[in-house]
């Protein structure tokens, strides 16, 4: 084995490597606040092993895109949880690489001699926030859609440049195909290499400085002092042969640390897995674009810059702030590191945070402005299936479509969903001489239509439901005559809310309407009541 | 300052030292797992997964010939992972004293797409002279089996056939 291990070292010179890797002195201090760099790193390859698999089962382009994320969070074994390790891993490192950039910060750990490792790790940080914008384009969901259509308009308000910067990043005039091409080329081609190059280069200036000791306080004397920087040198040299060495004792500490981080991340990512939410619709008006959590600060802060002042917060702003952080060595010299002995950055740095979680809380309190309707992903699906088999060549739907079928305005009201299962497996059963042809669907297929096609006209509705209506409702709402008017008249109801709504707004009126004064009926009647009720309403009320 | 100096905090004391150096391998170890295992299972699962029966109509039993194989065509829906696909495909019908055998339209041999011929009797493959009689053992050439089936059911006179490639 010696012998090996010999052979190898002349031809490779490992033991020197691994000396100077693991078994170099680490200054003396050095506590838990310095695991967050080997958390960040960790993450990172969570992030790598995670975006490899899932890549297995992606297909970057718009008429597949969401169907493949779907197939591999629902088929797919271990799929969820791996989806959903990638997500929880994304905020993991835009939280963790946030807190390695803050401690560097308040312990003045960027001043001489690591201003090139500052320049570097601000380069990663951009790199991570770039990483979280190209990859939520990825699932084509509705908040991919809204998200990335919201990020291209504000690349449009860049004075002069933007218009011609925003068709660059979508690819083309329109948000589409090629930008989603575009967008997963740079989240899996361009940013990896580029973050891994910076990566090396940053431990590469970790390891070659030496990880900075904990800052002390200097005093007036000694931080005027002509020759501070062969002090320091000399001051680092002694705490460092005071320090242990990196193996093991330090690696025991950041061990220990990215093993809490996964335990979490797993945990995480088992009990609240990704969201994926309908298909990407540019049509639609009723959806409520909401940026990821970190992008919330300046979700919000777009809101105090009205008209002509937009561009302002979108170009300068953004460009001062990450002007400041890459200046950051330059404009703070000198030897004084101790947070207590730089009061204006240390003020600087707790305001800018203070700022930055105001903002970001207002963001994320932010009313609604559209009613949250959930609805069946499985309906979206049909409405699909819907329109790739050109069901409205022969059946009329709201007004479009052939006369050859039945209209199917109110097919949920006519017809149960065994008929309708029957139906689209073989039309022949169940309708003798039916023209329809068979087109052999798949059962999932069914089910998707199934649910299409039961949605429309509301669903039906039991005779028990204008009894519920009475004994729940009449005493507050008038619906066709029933009932006292303290609470507002529900006779067109139908017209401009669906059954889906109103059936939410029964269960708990709270999350739809802040100052509702009725209280939610979940506790007083089954799911299916309220379904009933809602879908009365609806019928009803059109 | 030497490592030996009493300020220093370096304890030379090789237990600690392996007991810190198997700790570390222990969470590493750990994550490695929980981390691998998933990841495993997730590119692995293919081996165990099994397919979804996918069966497709080929026609009405009374459409046959008695002795005669028939080719049929037909088109499949499926699922191909995420992408919903219609394929075309086809298959040699037997009706023969009473049973009915569906043949997978490729030669065992290499996969080429054989013929009947009336004439002879025989089903032909054009690629390398394989031979197989009416109910698909082979009579001569390179061919290492007879020809494969699919399986095959009748609800009310209409075939059924689940047209897949034999487990290799």
């Amino acid at each position: 084995m010696k012998k090996i291990l010999d052979w190898l070292d002349e031809r490779t010179g490992w033991r020197k490597v691994k000396e100077v890797l693991l078994d170099r002195h680490i200054p003396r201090g050095v506590n838990g606040w310095y695991t967050l760099g080997s958390v960040t790193l960790f993450l990172f390859s969570i992030q790598v092993v995670t975006g490899i698999l899932l890549a297995m089962h992606y297909s970057p382009s718009p008429d597949h895109a969401y169907d493949s994320v779907r197939y591999l969070s629902g088929e797919v074994p271990m799929g969820r949880w791996i989806r959903a390790l990638h997500k929880w891993g994304a905020t993991g490192m835009v939280v963790a690489v946030t807190l390695h950039l803050l401690r560097v910060f308040f312990m003045g750990a960027y001043k001489y001699p690591r201003e090139v490792t500052w320049l570097t790790g601000v380069g990663l940080f951009c790199l991570v926030i770039g990483f979280g914008f190209t990859g939520y384009l990825l699932p084509w969901d509705q908040k991919a859609y809204w998200a990335t259509t919201v990020g291209a308009h504000m690349v449009d308000q860049v004075p002069f440049l933007g218009s011609s910067l925003a068709k660059i990043m979508k690819g083309s005039q329109e948000l589409g195909a090629v930008t989603l091409a575009r967008f997963y080329a740079i989240h899996v081609l361009v940013f990896p290499a580029l973050i891994l190059f910076l990566i090396g280069l940053h431990l590469f200036l970790v390891v070659w400085h030496g990880i900075s000791a904990p800052p002390e306080k200097l005093g007036e004397e000694e931080g005027r002092a002509p020759d501070w920087k062969s002090r320091l040198q000399q001051r680092y040299r002694d705490l460092k042969a005071q320090g242990l060495s990196f193996f093991p004792y330090i690696i025991f500490k950041d061990i220990v640390a990215v093993t809490l981080v996964f335990l979490a991340l797993s945990l995480v990512a088992y009990f609240r897995p990704a969201e994926l939410e309908d298909l990407a619709n540019p049509t639609d008006t009723t959806y409520n674009p909401r940026p990821e959590w970190y992008f919330l600060s300046v979700f919000q802060l777009l809101k105090y810059f009205p008209g002509s002042l937009e561009s302002f917060a979108i170009v300068l702003l953004p460009l001062i702030a990450f002007g400041l952080l890459f200046g950051l060595p330059f404009l703070d010299r000198g030897p004084k590191r101790h947070p207590l002995e730089r009061p204006f950055w240390t003020l600087a740095g707790v305001a800018a945070i203070v700022g930055l979680i105001v903002l970001t809380v207002l963001g994320a309190r932010a009313p609604l402005t559209n009613p949250e309707v959930k609805t069946d992903p499985l309906i979206g699906e049909g409405k699909r299936l819907f329109q790739e088999f050109h069901c409205e060549y022969c059946h009329r739907l709201e007004g479009h479509g052939g006369t050859v079928g039945p209209a199917l305005d109110n097919v949920g009201m006519r017809r149960n969903r065994e008929w309708l299962a029957d139906h689209f497996r073989d039309p022949k059963k169940v309708t003798a001489g039916s023209k329809m042809p068979n087109f052999r669907l798949l059962d999932g297929e069914v089910e998707a239509l199934v649910a299409y096609m039961s949605s429309l006209g509301g669903g039906t509705f039991t005779a028990q439901a204008p009894r519920l209506y009475e004994d729940n409702c009449a005493t507050c709402h008038k619906f066709h005559g029933v009932g006292e008017e303290v609470g507002p008249d529900l006779s067109h109801i139908g017209q401009y809310r669906d059954a889906a709504y109103i059936a939410s707004y029964i269960k708990d009126p709270g999350p739809l309407n802040k100052d509702a004064a009725m209280q939610g009926f979940a506790d007083q009647l089954t799911p299916q009541q309220i379904q009933d009720l809602a879908n009365y309403l609806y019928q009803q009320g059109k | 300052m030497c490592p030996t100096d009493k300020k220093s905090n370096e304890p030379e004391n090789p237990s600690r030292r392996r007991f810190l150096a198997g700790f570390i391998s222990f969470l590493g170890g750990l994550i490695a797992l929980t981390m691998g295992g998933g990841g495993a299972v997730y590119f692995l699962s293919p081996a165990w997964r099994g397919r979804k029966e996918n069966w497709v109509e080929a026609g009405p039993v009374a459409d046959l010939p008695e002795g005669q194989p028939v080719k049929k065509e037909f088109i499949q829906r499926s699922m191909d992972g995420w992408v919903t696909s219609e394929s075309r495909g086809t298959v040699w019908l037997l009706r023969d004293k009473g049973s009915l055998t569906a043949f997978n339209p490729h030669c065992t041999h290499l996969g080429c797409p054989y013929r009947w011929d009336p004439d002879k009797n025989l089903f032909l493959c054009p690629c390398h002279n394989g031979v197989y009689d009416k109910s698909g053992r082979v009579v001569s050439g390179p061919p290492p089996r007879p020809l494969d089936h699919y399986p095959l059911r009748v609800d009310n006179g209409i075939i059924s056939i689940l047209p897949q490639e034999a487990e290799a």
